[in-house]
């Protein structure tokens, strides 16, 4: 007997947490670079 | 005599052990002969024929060479991260730090995991096993291993074999749904050279990589934390030694153990069941699924972006790298001989790795 329940919970956490996570990532990518370029500015 | 006889393994031999000799020689042959990915398909094949080699008891619980093998390289987890090590020693972030929005493509290609995992469970599986034969639609041959010892050993052969069968058939399985989604004119698309990146964004990278995706997923910690510090080795700078160990002799090493022992999972009792059948359907469906999701998702974000992005490149997501990133270069430049899009693809090929780790990560911490 197949637990739907269960399996609908890991298919919308699991999708959501996948695009969550790698949109996250681009969040960091871009504040980490905006950061090194001010620092960088800053630098020279 | 009649004792030398009866411990000859010839008498012992059955149809189903004749039967996995010839699929032992089938995978040798195309690694060979095809080169289909021939440094895990010659150690995979070699496993499957003396596994079934009767009374040579390589699987023998506690005693058997290859069950040590899985039980210390795979059960207890070592090798699937200790190749994400090697792989995040050799690969290349840099396309997609140039291009952070491409991480999306490798995140739409996993939605062809979700899609085989419905299917699995249609077909009687299940939720563990679904999961496991869900993730080989991620195209990454180390997370599917990882994520079917947690979930559902018995399958391991399997899936595995399905996996790394399919990558090295992306260039016959991705072309005809790239041709039936894209108009020659998207396809023609030519995408902007692509920024350099500095040396601290690749180093910066590993770290803050690391910390988002565990907080996030805590499960896919083994897997992601191994793959990013294989990448700091790399591009550090100051670890060469370290880098050239994990990305070579260690990586060799553990690619040999890993494919004998996945072969030594495949004897006939455990192999010639109705079961892999649908696994292996099942994995093709995961596959086209993700081809198509990830270049549906590219020519979505061509409605929002500026720069208009080629759809062929959202293919790569599935991981498969860099097979996938190779076919949208190949395409692409069937279309238009001038476009380059290999660095382009590159960028949600790595971001396709990210992705269905964190999709494994999910299914471990919910259904295991």
């Amino acid at each position: 007997m197949v637990d739907w329940e269960l399996a609908v919970k890991i298919f919308l956490f699991g999708l959501s947490t996948v695009f969550g996570s790698l949109a996250a990532l681009i969040g960091a990518i871009y504040a980490f670079g905006r950061i090194l370029k001010l620092l960088e500015k800053k630098g020279n | 005599m009649l004792d030398m006889v009866l411990a000859t393994g010839f008498i012992h031999l059955t149809l189903g052990n004749l039967v996995m000799w010839l699929i032992a020689f089938f995978f040798i042959y195309l690694a060979i002969r095809k080169s289909y990915e021939p440094l895990l398909l010659v150690p995979i094949g070699f496993g499957i024929l003396i596994v079934n080699l009767p009374l040579t008891f390589l699987m023998e619980e506690g005693e058997g060479l290859l069950w040590r093998f899985y039980h210390y390289g795979l059960e207890w987890e070592v090798i699937p991260p200790l190749i994400f090590l090697g792989l995040g020693a050799m690969t290349d972030f840099g396309p997609m730090i140039a291009n952070p929005k491409t991480l999306l493509l490798g995140a739409g290609a996993q939605f062809g995991v979700y899609v085989a995992f419905f299917g699995a469970l249609f077909l009687g599986f299940s939720v563990p096993e679904a999961c496991s034969i869900g993730i080989i639609g991620g195209a990454d041959g180390p997370t599917t291993i990882y994520t079917t010892v947690h979930l559902a050993p018995h399958l391991l052969g399997a899936t595995a074999i399905a996996a790394y069968s399919y990558m090295s058939l992306v260039p016959i399985i991705q072309p005809p749904i790239m041709r039936l989604l894209t108009t020659e004119k998207e396809r023609k698309i030519v995408m902007k050279q692509l920024r350099p990146v500095s040396k601290r964004e690749k180093i910066l990278f590993p770290l803050v990589t690391v910390v988002v995706i565990c907080l996030i997923v805590p499960a896919s910690a083994p897997l992601m934390g191994m793959f990013m510090l294989g990448n700091l080795f790399k591009e550090c700078g100051v670890v060469k030694r370290l880098s050239d160990a994990a990305a070579n002799e260690l990586m060799n090493i553990v690619t040999i153990v890993l494919g004998v022992s996945v072969g030594a999972t495949m004897s006939a009792a455990h192999f010639l069941k109705l079961q892999v059948i649908s696994v292996f359907i099942m994995g093709i469906v995961a596959f086209a699924f993700s081809t198509t999701a990830g270049i549906l998702l590219a020519k979505f974000m061509n409605f929002f972006t500026k720069e208009k992005i080629n759809p062929l490149i959202g293919s790569a997501g599935v991981s498969a790298v860099p097979m996938a990133a190779r076919v949208s270069q190949l395409m692409g430049s069937k279309a238009d001989p001038k476009n380059f899009l290999l660095m382009h693809a590159m960028g949600p090929n790595v971001a396709g790795v990210i992705g269905t780790v964190v999709a494994a990560g999910v299914f471990i911490a919910l259904a295991g």
